[in-house]
């Protein structure tokens, strides 16, 4: 079994982690504020914008996949790219899954709080971009919530990756696709033991990710 | 402060101020029932709201000068210290040791300097946000019930404590109260609102020994 | 009246939920469910929708399918999860017999492997299967392996080990690990080739850009055995199946499938 722990397997766990990193920071990218502007925005139809928002929360990847397979590919719109079966397409396909929680969970945070956080802003004399900044603190909480909920989407994905990426091998292939591939094959034994590593693997992302977040805590102590 | 023709319309209720004049140095009461208004008027007043017509002569001060301590005062979701100075941080001041400790002596929170704000009781949590409203020296502080939560002991330390400070170097202040007796310590001149609008107003001992209006009379008869 | 409704109602009710029951029960006396696994070309090309309705119809008897590669389907059947496998690896399911997870293996049925690839492609339409994989090599073209264990895996991978090549390594041979149809597809966006089995190659839509550059070899032949694996909880169905799909009337029926679609059968008797 533990043959499997080779370069080959190596190659995988290096490729999803780049994939889902990348996915979770271009989507906290783009989530956050998009979610934080939903919020603040006053516009016609707005509750319509948050009704697609909280539906494309629950899109079935296989879906975003196909859609994301019918843009890239040869004889569709962006097609020229030649973005296929490569890592970014299975980022592009990330991206469009990620956003929206991103975004969905700042949203409902922001509007359970974000008056509150204005009015105060507004009784210290805070400019604009202090009231932003001030936002984002005080939202921090949700918002590294809304983060490592889709990291954790991005690194169980496999419906849509499959389809934009081809799990082709050395290439594309990821953990995910990897395990697909081998309760295919009938391999069930590496199937779990994979899974397994990709457990420990979520596991010790979140261990960093809070470690790094107390340590930010106690930097930001020295006012 | 000149404030003229202020109006606010809400669906069941509406706020009209006609005139209305603030003088620099002058600790001015707002008193009236539940729901007239108060604190509306002195959000509107403060400029955290806007009002939908009239205007509000400043005479020069700004944003940076004035500060309100809501009625349930908003905390940072950090440590003691870190609420106290916020307002000095968006300042680019840099807090002095000294300052800081008087404060921190004052409320109490000497002990709870690198506590969560959020685990303080009401009272404390009330004492907190009004040292945090003292710690810039604004010219004009507005307070909307500020003491409601406080013991009667501190209740008593914060009226000296005010009303040293005004003899020392005088500020601008604009209390909501429904405990009279801190009406009739600090304020000079009390200002009685019904149904949305200044029903009376005049000097504190004036107002409140020999109240001319009905409203006001049946208005202090339970107090 | 509006009683009256309401007790015809509820008569009507408890009447067709017995009659329910009473069909349940008869027919569970008798025939009952199979599990058949099957590699995903009889299912893709959709041989089996076409033959299952019929078998279910003359005998009772319902299949419930997984269509996954050979060699999982194997597994399967090891692991007693199978009541009958339809499958095409012949060194394999020999073994599979002397193993003792079935008790011998049927002749059901042959088709052929096609090797396909880009239209402008580099190779002109041929029957040299050496020669073919050897261009792809030599000229570095994209070949798209299944790289799944399948059947049509295990071929290719058999063909290049009777050439004496060794494929792997080379940047240009990917591996898809993913069924037949998904695996034409990205052929078909990628300009790559890859060997299929003419069953799928020709009912799967949307690889207009794909051609047959190499067949008919006898290295290409592809025949299915049915197994019926011995731990088997229904052997009675199991048997019937096997003994339905070799039957006449059945074989004949396999060879009239795909005619009037793609001017030819998608399968031939072997039976």
């Amino acid at each position: 079994m533990f043959e499997l722990l080779d370069r080959e397997i190596l190659g995988i766990i290096t490729l999803t982690l780049r994939m889902t990193l990348l996915s979770t920071v271009i989507s906290t990218i783009l989530g956050v504020p998009l979610g934080l502007w939903l919020d603040h925005a006053q516009f016609r139809g707005k509750h319509i914008v948050v009704l697609i928002n909280r539906t494309l929360m629950a899109s079935p990847p296989v879906v975003i996949g196909l859609v994301v397979y019918l843009l890239l590919m040869r004889n569709g719109p962006f097609g020229f790219m030649g973005l296929l079966f490569t890592l970014e397409a299975m980022i592009i396909a990330q991206v469009l899954l990620l956003t929206p929680i991103i975004c969905g969970i700042v949203y409902t945070a922001s509007e359970r709080n974000s008056s509150h956080i204005r009015t105060f802003a507004k009784t210290m004399g805070a400019s604009k971009f202090q009231t932003q900044v001030l936002l984002i603190k005080e939202l921090s909480n949700e918002i590294y919530f809304s983060i490592i909920t889709g990291f954790g989407r991005a690194m169980s994905e496999v419906g849509a990756i499959m389809i934009v990426g081809g799990n082709i091998r050395h290439h594309t292939r990821v953990m995910t696709t990897t395990i697909s591939l081998l309760r295919n094959r009938g391999e069930i034994n590496q199937a779990i033991f994979l899974g397994i590593i990709l457990m420990l693997i979520a596991f010790a992302v979140q261990l960093i990710a809070g470690f790094l977040r107390k340590r930010e805590r106690r930097i930001n102590e020295n006012f | 402060m000149k404030i003229s023709n202020l109006k606010k319309n809400y669906e069941k209720f509406s706020l009209n101020i006609d005139s209305l004049s603030i003088d620099e140095g002058k600790i001015y009461g707002i008193i009236g029932p539940n729901g007239c208004g108060k604190t509306t008027a002195m959000k509107l007043i403060a400029g955290i709201e806007k009002p939908d017509s009239g205007q509000i002569d400043y005479e020069g001060l700004t944003e940076r000068d004035m500060t309100m301590v809501l009625r349930k005062p908003y905390l940072l979701n950090d440590t003691v210290i870190r609420n106290l100075v916020y307002p000095l941080k968006l300042r680019n001041i840099k807090p002095d040791d000294g300052l800081v400790n008087h404060f921190l002596e004052i409320t109490g929170l000497t002990n709870l300097r690198d506590e969560y704000a959020h685990g303080l009781s009401g009272g404390e949590q009330q004492k907190l946000a009004l040292a945090r409203a003292l710690i810039f020296s604004p010219k004009v502080i507005f307070i909307d019930e500020g003491f409601s939560n406080m013991d009667i002991e501190s209740v008593a330390f914060f009226e000296n404590y005010i009303l040293e400070m005004q003899s020392k170097k005088p500020m601008t202040w604009v209390i909501i109260s429904h405990q009279l007796s801190n009406i009739r310590r600090l304020c000079e001149h009390v200002f009685f609102m019904h149904n949305g609008e200044v029903r009376a107003s005049g000097s504190t001992g004036s107002l409140l020994s020999d109240p001319r209006d009905e409203k006001l009379k049946q208005y202090l008869q339970y107090a | 009246m509006k009683r009256n409704f309401a007790s015809i109602l509820a008569v009507f009710l408890i009447l067709s939920i017995t009659l329910a029951f009473t069909v349940g029960c008869d027919d569970s006396n008798e025939t009952g469910t199979i599990v058949l696994a099957t590699t995903t070309s009889t299912y893709d090309s959709r041989l089996l929708d076409f033959l299952l309705p019929v078998f279910t119809e003359e005998t009772g008897w319902d299949v419930q399918v997984i269509s996954v590669g050979t060699g999982a389907a194997m597994q399967l059947g090891r692991d007693g999860e199978a009541d009958v496998l339809l499958v095409h690896a012949r060194e394999a399911e020999d073994q599979f017999v002397a193993d003792g997870y079935a008790e011998r293996r049927y002749d059901v049925m042959y088709n052929d492997f096609v090797i396909v690839g880009p239209y402008h492609g580099a190779i002109s339409h041929n029957d040299d299967i050496e020669q073919t994989f050897r261009d792809i090599l030599d000229q570095e073209l994209l070949f798209i392996s299944r790289g799944d264990d399948s059947g049509t895996h295990m071929r290719e991978l058999q063909i290049w080990d009777a050439l004496g090549l060794t494929p792997e390594g080379n940047p240009n041979y990917l591996e898809s690990g993913q069924g037949m149809g998904a695996t034409l597809g990205m052929a078909a966006e990628m300009n790559a080739f890859t060997l299929s089995d003419r069953a799928t190659w020709l009912a799967y839509p949307n690889v207009m850009d794909l051609i047959i550059v190499c067949e008919g070899n006898p290295r290409l032949l592809n025949p299915y055995g049915l197994l019926v694996v011995s731990t088997t909880l229904e052997p009675t169905g199991a048997q019937a199946f096997v003994d339905w799909m070799i039957s006449p009337a059945t074989q004949a029926l396999i060879a009239t499938f795909g005619v009037e679609d793609f001017g030819q059968p998608l399968f031939f008797p072997e039976a």
